[in-house]
């Protein structure tokens, strides 16, 4: 909810009712009109995360509905809204509002077609895990690793050997930046020159979402195993990630592990945690 | 005339409007399960993809179970990561009888926290064959295990499955209740409500001594657990004979548990 | 292969020949296809056999529904004519029953082409359902003589017969119509949940298939759905009729039959939902896949049409009796509460539209983190919606309620505090209702289920006990003058059209369900579909489907609306004139 989007609005219609009211006198068809806006509005911009456009669609069309039979329930109350808006067509006074509204509706179809035929083609849309849940264990190279006890052997030289953990994140940056940026990007956030043709968007590292809540052995199961060693209940998926256990060694992957922590300033999840 | 063609073209208008709400919502069109043929040597790589398919299709699984949703209400339990845990599920069983038995004999178990309801999934509507069920727990066992089960694995369940298709499910009873149920299976020659001893223990105070889980066990495995200074055995003769096995609807067992549990 | 019931060996004699016909059209290709020799299914060029199969059945359903359904009311309206001596009544109920002969025709007609269809497009299925179902269709047959009998015996004497053995006829008539409905509700509800059978199919018991797990909540459900759907073709005929009437009176007696018919079927409404409750129960009893598959599977999104519809029933009737309000002097008075009805009707109509899985863009999935919304989950669940039903309910009846004492003033003493008692069980009422509601968020789902009988119970409680007060607090009320009938506005007239072709839509779309939730079965679980209609289609495939079915049944009704007019015309007289006059004299004016 956006608390200041609905006082806002409120605080418009206070206006209207006590103050605008003074000087015009609105009938039914324009309260209606307002209140259609209003509600729309509130729809759209008040409520964090946003509607989907098919509920907004869908809320307003009971709206309508609803405004119309109030605007037709009340004889006397009708009529005036008829009258009022055939005084609009013919008296001259009203003369070059009518002309605007005459070109605007045209105007506004055809930019509305405008727009939408230029909108980017959207994929269908499907429902995705966004953690799969992973295996207890993988076997790479032949070896088994148990997911549940991994630890990443490069860490442990954090607090004792500090020259070699520098080499360590040293060579993790080369092997990002020779694989892994073009699609995750040069600042992590999974906006790499490659990523705009994917859905799922590449992983975006800085949010607190991502590694920041996983353990490093889920980091080398996702990394050595890529988009084909996904289980298969997180369907329907089309990540593109490659399965880099086809390119890299273990000992790289951990790397690169310890340079996407040390870059981002994020700790890994301690093993142990419940997930 | 006029007015009547007014009419109609208000007809049509209503129409086509809720055709249109019709046509707003998602667009799904569901196909009928494809018979998936499995030969009989399959390697264990083999039939994992060929369990999944099931799973997601002609077994229906996704109906009622989910995948990594650990959410609150769900209305089975979630399988995802079932492999790693199968085996622990009931003492004494292996991750394959367990998986198994959850689907020849669904409700022998039910696991904590949920209403006993699977079908016995053997068992027209869903009717899968032993070998697809065989796929089935091969493939339950790799989320989150190693596959063990072959096509060769022999169960204790196997067989029972009717070859045809087009067979009807077992006639079940109705909406029995739990009062009648326990006369009509002949429950008070063994096991009086009063506490006096009879051939089975006294059921008074029975919600007490047991969850409703135990007492589900008690009925529907009645030998998992014996009190002491009882014979094994009696029941599951007792129940074979009078067709309670047959004849008993999930919802009468439930309500029976349900009677059993207030005493 | 076809076995007969051993128990009497008079029934075999017909029963045999039934059979033989049926034997002998299954058999024998109707139009030239010598191909093998039993096909399970034959098919139609340009239409698809199953769309005009159930074409042919929905037409069949809704026709008949409309001639179950006609003679319940109309002989309770006869029957309060009878007992107040209030000739209106009489001639209210007449004009009814005028609808009833020549639908009765079209629901045999449409009746037998749904048999011949059946025989010809599914021979297979036809065979295994007459096999199992053997003796039942004799019956059937036998009823539907005598439904003949009692329907055209209670038409023809209208007023030549003595007012008790009328009223006695039309009793007949509606005890053999719900007979027949019954037997043929049991051979449907039998493809649905079959029972009373072995592991081959075979019958064990044919009560049992008879008596199966839906066929007792269906009966029920279609009992009180046919008053429902009645009421509202009977209201768009009164419709049909004021707009064409060229006097005052006509004008006043249609106005009042709309109303009647509208009143009629917004009450059989009401207790709709919970009879659809006790169906669904039964479905889950049966097999807890087949009530998923319906509720929460491939036809959740049908249930989320469903509900813009019953929003939109509720909505219409609400705004046809403020409308009304317009013949009643004094009804200004309660113009203002109009706003914040519907303003709650909005509210609770928005609650329930809302799909608990929505449909996003990639875009907007990602805003929200996921395919659920965080604040509309909250609306898309149980809880939420059965509150919102429940609110709806009680909006319409304050609607009914200022209806009723629009031109009331009551004089009793304890006028006040009888207001203030009425608006604080109102309060009570809602107030524990949305608790409910809320409180349902926070128990596990068995406890939430349950919790929809308490709020059901405190509603119903409500209306009964406000109506009770109300009943007394108008006692020898002060009048501001007698409702003027026909004083209303020709917008009131399409709100009935409109309630009356949205419960046909609704009824459409709920028969499509109850027939599609056995998806790629014949019979549930015994007989597979084979044919390559066995997919289940595109909810904007059934929706279409419904809607040309809708149109059809309007256009059949237009019919049986002209021919119901004839009766009232004044004799045909040849007039001096040109061949013009004559002419226009037997085509239909423009009344019709």
């Amino acid at each position: 909810m956006n608390l200041f989007v609905f006082l806002a609005i409120a605080a418009a219609m206070v206006l209207i009712q006590f103050v605008v009211t003074r000087w015009v006198k609105l009938n039914r068809l324009a309260w209606m009109g307002i209140w259609w806006v209003a509600l729309w509005a509130a729809f759209s911009y008040g409520i964090n995360p946003p509607l989907p456009n098919s509920i907004i669609l869908l809320f307003m069309a009971i709206i309508t509905i609803a405004l119309v039979a109030y605007l037709s329930a009340d004889n006397e109350e009708l009529k005036q809204a008829q009258d009022s808006i055939v005084r609009f067509m013919v008296a001259r006074q009203y003369r070059v509002a009518l002309l605007i509204v005459l070109f605007a509706i045209p105007a506004a179809v055809a930019a509305w077609t405008y727009v939408s035929m230029n909108e980017a083609p959207q994929p269908p849309s499907s429902g995705r895990t966004i953690h799969p849940p992973p295996p207890s264990s993988i076997t790479f190279e032949g070896t088994a690793i148990d997911l549940t006890t991994a630890n990443n052997p490069i860490r442990e030289l954090q607090h004792t050997d500090e020259a070699a953990f520098a080499e360590h994140v040293a060579n993790g940056r080369r092997i990002y930046f020779e694989n892994c940026f073009y699609c995750h990007g040069d600042n992590m956030q999974g906006a790499g020159m490659f990523a705009h043709g994917y859905d799922p968007l590449p992983a975006n590292f800085n949010d607190a979402t991502t590694i920041a809540m996983l353990q490093e052995s889920y980091l080398f199961w996702r990394i050595a195993k890529g988009a084909p060693g996904l289980p298969s209940e997180s369907t329907p998926w089309s990540s593109a990630m490659p399965a880099w256990e086809d390119f890299l060694t273990q000992e790289e992957i951990w790397d690169v592990i310890i340079f996407l922590y040390e870059f981002t300033g994020f700790e890994p999840r301690a093993q142990g945690m419940p997930h | 005339m006029k007015q009547a063609l007014k009419i109609f073209g208000f007809t049509i208008v209503v129409s086509v409007f809720y055709w249109y709400v019709s046509l707003w919502v998602p667009q799904k069109r569901t196909e009928p399960p494809e018979d998936i043929e499995i030969a009989a040597n399959l390697t264990i790589e083999e039939m994992i993809p060929i369990g999944e398919e099931i799973v997601a299709g002609k077994g229906t699984c996704l109906t009622c179970h989910t995948m990594g949703d650990h959410g609150t209400g769900l209305r089975f339990p979630d399988l995802a990561g079932i492999g790693a845990i199968a085996g622990e599920r009931v003492e004494g069983q292996s991750d394959v009888e367990y998986l198994a038995e959850s689907m020849y004999d669904p409700n022998a178990y039910v696991l904590e926290g949920y209403v006993a309801g699977m079908p016995n999934v053997a068992r027209p509507p869903i009717a899968l064959s032993d070998q697809e069920i065989l796929t089935v727990i091969a493939y339950l066992q790799s989320l989150g295990g190693t596959p063990t089960v072959t096509m060769d694995t022999q169960l204790e369940w196997q067989g029972q499955a009717p070859a045809s298709q087009d067979v009807a499910p077992v006639a079940v009873g109705g909406n029995r209740d739990a009062e009648t149920l326990f006369t009509a299976y002949l429950c008070n020659t063994c096991h009086s409500l009063d506490g006096t001893a009879g051939a089975g223990p006294t059921l008074q105070g029975l919600g007490g001594r047991m969850s409703k889980a135990e007492i589900y066990e008690a009925i529907v495995d009645p030998d998992a657990t014996v009190t002491e200074g009882y014979v094994a055995g009696v029941m599951t003769v007792m129940l074979d004979a009078n067709g309670f096995r047959e004849q008993v609807s999930a919802s009468e067992l439930q309500a029976l548990v349900e009677y059993l549990a207030t005493l | 292969m076809l076995t007969i019931d051993r128990r009497s060996w008079l029934l075999r004699l017909p029963l045999g020949i039934l059979v033989l016909v049926l034997v002998a059209l299954c058999s024998e290709p109707v139009w030239a296809a010598p191909q093998e020799a039993d096909p399970e299914y034959r098919a139609l060029p340009f239409i698809s056999s199953r769309v005009l199969m159930w074409a042919v059945a929905e037409l069949h359903l809704m026709f008949a529904a409309f001639v179950l359904a006609v003679p319940i009311f109309a002989l309770v309206i006869e029957f309060i004519g009878y007992k107040t001596g209030d000739k209106r009544y009489d001639q209210l109920a007449y004009d009814f029953t005028k609808l009833l002969s020549v639908s009765f025709s079209f629901t045999a007609t449409l009746g037998a082409l749904l048999t011949f269809a059946l025989i010809v497009f599914y021979p297979a299925l036809t065979q295994y359902l007459v096999k199992i179902f053997s003796w039942t269709f004799l019956p059937y047959v036998l009823l539907f003589f005598l439904e003949a009998f009692f329907l055209y015996a209670y038409y023809y004497g209208w007023g030549k017969l003595s007012p008790r053995l009328h009223l006695f006829l039309g009793l007949m008539l509606n005890i053999v119509g719900t007979a027949i409905m019954f037997i043929a509700n049991a051979w449907l509800t039998f493809m649905n949940t079959p029972n009373g059978i072995d592991e081959m199919g075979n019958l064990t018991n044919i009560w049992e298939a008879i008596n199966n797990y839906i066929w007792m909540p269906i009966n029920i459900h279609r009992i009180i759905a046919n008053v429902a759907f009645g009421g509202a073709i009977g209201a768009a005929y009164g419709a049909f009729k004021f707009l064409g009437a060229k006097t005052l009176e006509a004008r006043a007696h249609y106005d009042w039959m709309g109303y009647i018919g509208i009143f009629v079927a917004i009450c059989a409404l009401l207790p709709l939902p919970f009879a659809g409750y006790w169906l669904g129960v039964e479905i889950y009893a049966y097999d807890q896949s087949l009530g998923i598959t319906l509720m929460g599977g491939t036809f959740s999104w049908l249930f989320i049409v469903q509900a813009v519809l019953i929003g939109n029933l509720f909505l219409a009737a609400n705004y046809y009796l403020w409308l009304s309000m317009a013949r009643i002097p004094g009804a200004e008075r309660f113009r203002g509460f109009i706003k914040y009805l519907l303003g709650i009707i909005t509210l609770c109509f928005i609650v329930w539209a809302t799909p608990h899985s929505l449909v996003a863009t990639v875009e907007e999935a990602r805003a929200m983190g996921g395919s659920h919304h965080p604040i509309l989950n909250v609306l898309g669940v149980m809880s939420a919606k059965n509150t919102a039903v429940n609110l709806l309910i009680l909006t319409t009846y304050v609607s009914f309620l200022l209806y009723r004492r629009a031109n009331k003033e009551a004089i009793v003493s304890w006028a006040k505090t009888g207001n203030w008692v009425q608006f604080g069980i109102f309060a009570a009422v809602v107030i524990y209702v949305v608790f409910l509601g809320v409180y349902g968020y926070f128990v596990d789902a068995q406890t939430r289920i349950g919790l929809s009988r308490p709020q059901v119970m405190s509603v119903l409680f409500a209306m009964v006990s406000v109506t009770v007060i109300d009943i007394f607090l108008f006692k020898n009320a002060k009048s501001r003058g007698e409702i003027v009938w026909g004083k209303i506005s020709a917008r009131s007239q399409y709100a009935l059209f409109f309630l009356a072709i949205t419960f046909t839509w609704l009824m459409g779309l709920m028969g499509y369900v109850r027939a599609g939730m056995r998806q790629h079965w014949h019979v549930y679980g015994v007989m597979r579909d084979t044919s390559v209609d066995a997919f289940t289609p595109t909810l904007g495939f059934a929706g279409g489907v419904v809607s040309a079915i809708v149109i059809v049944f309007f256009l059949l009704i237009a019919i049986v609306f002209f021919l119901a007019g004839l009766s009232g015309r004044k004799d045909w007289e040849p007039k001096s004139g040109s061949r013009w006059v004559r002419a226009k004299a037997s085509a239909p004016t423009e009344d019709s």
